[in-house]
């Protein structure tokens, strides 16, 4: 049988809790990654088996595997809804340091393109994890220990630089191209909504109804990490494309881990203003707040903001 | 470990759908069992063309295929314990059709169960086999292990609500199995063979499944017993009276104390308690049900009878069997609540007596096992809390099994109602089914002769489910 390594000695600590975990794999249902991907091996169970892994001695520690427990992007609803109540993020959080300090780097959650990089250090400040930092020679580090993948950095960065690795189609780009496609592709496409990945967004099962490719849809929701990280251009991106009206969901007042819901009002407001300077009615843009998990009432907020669209109609 | 023509694979799924990295190998070797193997590649088919293409190759190359729903087995059905080729079929997810006129649906096999339900409850209908891990369970995995649930007492297995499918054979054949009426009388029923069959017979890629209504009345009650016989009595007596519950199940005095324990739930702690429903489009038919239940229970010295219709109320009297999973997990830090002889059957007069059993032997091997289930369809469910670091915990569990599986057969039970065979439960099944174990043999011949389609499963797993695998937990030598 099996002898631990001792080479894990932050993740040590976990070994009864990954015996605890009765591997039931009910977490897959929560995680944005997996829904994404579709890969069991991208599931918060399968960080958790990998964790076992390479603390029994069973896997050693490679590239893949740092890759494996490197992407998360702490949303925790896997923790949140675990019977066995595993943490699964600190565990993770352990297996990253004990990788780190074998030499092994993952992608992280966020990074920087040192060559757009202006190092006007704004990242620094914005960041609410502290997890970025300037070296001389290295320009913008990030700890991917402490990053959280919230992406507020992504918004402030006035050179497009910071980015979202292995973003399963949350990079600015992305969105862009998502939100575009819908609109165009959608006879009745009014409205995109950004979703905080906490809202427990409908719509996002892991097969396909019968009609899901053929029904024609009024909204799209387009989830991201956190309501923070929304860019002006992004916001504004689907009015480009026809869109009668965009919606921001992000968590209540107090709620959120980044307090990124609090920037995104401040910039949802900003832009109220700016859409009311060139005679386009404000209400098009609007901010809700949803408490985790509260699928009904983001369903109902979506259903009154589409009747309110159709009461404007299209823009002139 | 043979070499697989991965790029031939990739031709035939394409790149983005197959991984061969050692990391995601190791996570696909395991399930919700006690066991873990490596597989030597994944691939995600998403037609039936690629199924029938990676089998064609599999059986040219005598290379193990192993398909694979959610992962949510519990006796090992998906560890690859000889390699090969895991074919995860969560890229067939489409619900391709509901027909409300002919009252069937047809999906693939990667569909999510909850998901099914979804699609279903806006035309007032539901898939009524739903087990416990419904929310990832697949179609596919279902069929494979003939899956059930709370509700299987009234509306059956998977079996039951099964029609017809398409399934990929080992040679890459595509045949199309039973029919899209509800009743068949057209030679061997193919398609009920299948169900169960654990991946080792065919590859399900298509299923028609028939659904029902969802009732316009649900009434939920709960009985607390001071001994087990009497509980045991008063599910024989609700069976054999006709009543049609929806639900019976039975919590054990070690359960109800663990749901204590660690949810604080404040239940009186007793012998025994059964809770029951019943469910009907019409509320009198319901109460006929409910009172019919309440009287028996009464009759058999049961207390604090009482039963409603109000959904809030419904989810506290459900409260404690709900939070009974989880409630096992966090019991104790040191003891880990591994799935071992899981879902045994025994008919309701033995219910109590199972047990009782069960208690008997736990204590005789210093093990926590407890006692619930879904008693009106006779399935009975323990959890072994053990220290897996512990090489003489797996030795009394080992030897706790092997009696719990002697009394069930010794009464006539079976050693899976709802979780399968797999690995972990070979042995009891080879007991149980010693005079029927050739022909079961000879049918996987006739279907698979290079053996290639699940192999070292059902009837030819390993009996020591110990050694049969390496074991998901690190245990001290």
């Amino acid at each position: 049988m099996k002898n631990k390594t001792k080479a894990f000695k932050h993740l040590e600590k976990w070994e009864g809790t990954l015996a605890n975990c009765i591997r039931c794999g009910y977490c897959f249902e929560h995680c944005p990654l997996f829904k994404y991907t579709g890969w069991e091996s991208d599931a918060p169970r399968a960080k958790i088996i990998t964790a076992f892994g390479l603390l029994s001695g069973e896997m050693g520690p490679s590239e893949s595997a740092a890759h494996k427990l490197f992407s998360c992007f702490y949303c925790k609803r896997c923790e949140a809804a675990c019977s066995s109540g595993v943490k699964l993020t600190e565990v993770f959080t352990d297996a990253k340091k004990d990788l780190i300090e074998m030499g092994f780097n993952g992608p992280g959650t966020t990074s920087t393109t040192q060559m757009n990089c202006a190092r006007c250090l704004i990242c620094l400040g914005a960041c609410p994890h502290e997890a970025r930092s300037h070296e001389k020679g290295r320009g913008i580090v990030v700890d991917p220990v402490k990053c959280k993948g919230c992406g507020i950095c992504i918004e402030v960065c006035p050179a497009g630089a910071a980015k979202i690795q292995n973003s399963f189609g949350t990079n600015r780009k992305d969105l862009m191209e998502r939100a575009s496609l819908f609109m165009t592709t959608h006879t009745s496409a009014k409205a995109i909504v950004f979703a905080c990945n906490w809202s427990y967004y409908p719509d996002l099962q892991a097969s396909a109804l019968p009609d899901a490719e053929t029904r024609d849809k009024s909204y799209e929701i387009l989830v991201n990490m956190c309501g923070g990280r929304l860019e002006r251009q992004l916001l504004m991106a689907p009015f480009i494309h026809n869109a009668w009206g965009v919606m921001v969901a992000v968590c209540p007042d107090e709620k959120c881990e980044h307090n990124g819901n609090l920037r995104a009002k401040e910039r949802v407001e900003d832009l109220r203003n700016t859409l009311k300077s060139i005679r386009i009615d404000p209400e098009r843009l609007q901010l809700v707040q949803i408490p985790a998990g509260d699928k009904t009432k983001f369903q109902a907020e979506i259903d009154t903001f589409v009747d309110r669209l159709n009461v404007l109609g299209p823009i002139r | 470990m043979k070499t697989i023509d991965e790029e031939r694979l990739r031709a035939i799924v394409g790149e983005a759908n197959i991984k061969t990295d050692p990391s995601d190998l190791y996570i696909y070797g395991s399930d919700s069992s006690v066991h873990h193997a490596m597989p030597w590649a994944v691939v995600r088919p998403k037609t039936t063309a690629q199924v029938q293409a990676v089998l064609r190759y599999a059986n040219e190359a005598l290379i193990p295929v192993i398909a694979r729903g959610g992962g949510s087995g519990m006796c090992g059905q998906t560890v690859p314990v000889m390699g090969g080729i895991i074919l995860d079929m969560k890229g067939m997810n489409k619900i391709l059709e509901i027909n409300l006129a002919d009252v069937y649906c047809r999906v693939e096999p990667g569909v999510v169960d909850d998901d099914l339900n979804l699609a279903l409850k806006p035309h007032g209908m539901f898939f009524p086999p739903t087990p416990a891990s419904s929310r990832i369970a697949t179609i596919g995995g279902e069929i494979a292990n003939n899956a059930s649930g709370v509700r299987s007492v009234k509306y059956g297995a998977t079996r039951d609500a099964v029609l017809g499918m398409k399934v990929v054979l080992p040679n890459g054949d595509l045949v199309n199995l039973g029919a899209r009426t509800r009743v068949e009388a057209s030679g061997y029923q193919l398609h009920k063979l299948m169900v169960g069959s654990e991946g080792t017979l065919g590859i399900v890629v298509e299923a028609t499944l028939s659904f029902v209504p969802i009732p316009e009345f649900r009434c939920m009650g709960i009985a607390n017993f001071n001994t087990l016989k009497d509980a045991g009595d008063a599910i024989s007596s609700i069976m054999a009276s006709g009543a049609i519950p929806s639900m019976l199940e039975l919590v054990d005095d070690v359960a109800i104390k663990a749901v204590n324990k660690t949810m604080n739930l404040g239940l009186k702690e007793v012998a025994a308690a059964l809770i029951f429903e019943a469910d009907g489009m019409v509320r009198e038919a319901v109460d006929y049900e409910i009172n019919k239940m309440k009287v028996i229970c009464q009759k058999h010295n049961g207390e604090d009878i009482y039963a409603s219709y109000d959904p809030k109320e419904r989810d506290k009297i459900f409260l404690g069997r709900k939070s009974l999973f989880p409630a096992l997990s966090k019991y104790d830090d040191n003891l880990a609540s591994t799935s071992l002889a899981d879902d045994m059957a025994v008919p309701y007069s033995k219910m109590a007596e199972m047990a009782g059993k069960i208690h008997e032997i736990a204590d005789k091997y210093n093990i926590v096992m407890t006692a619930y289930g879904h008693c009106g369809s006779g399935c009975m469910h323990t959890k072994i809390l053990m220290d897996t670091k512990r090489k003489d915990q797996w030795e009394s569990a080992r030897k706790a099994i092997t009696e719990v599986y002697d009394y069930v057969r010794s009464v006539n039970g079976t050693t899976s109602a709802e979780h399968g065979i797999g690995l972990s439960k070979a042995e009891s099944f080879k007991i149980e089914k010693a005079d029927s174990l050739h022909l079961l043999s000879l049918i996987k011949k006739a279907v698979d002769p290079n053996n290639i389609l699940n192999p070292g499963k059902l009837s030819q797993a390993p009996e020591d489910w110990v050694t049969a695998t390496n074991l998901r937990y690190s245990v001290n030598s």
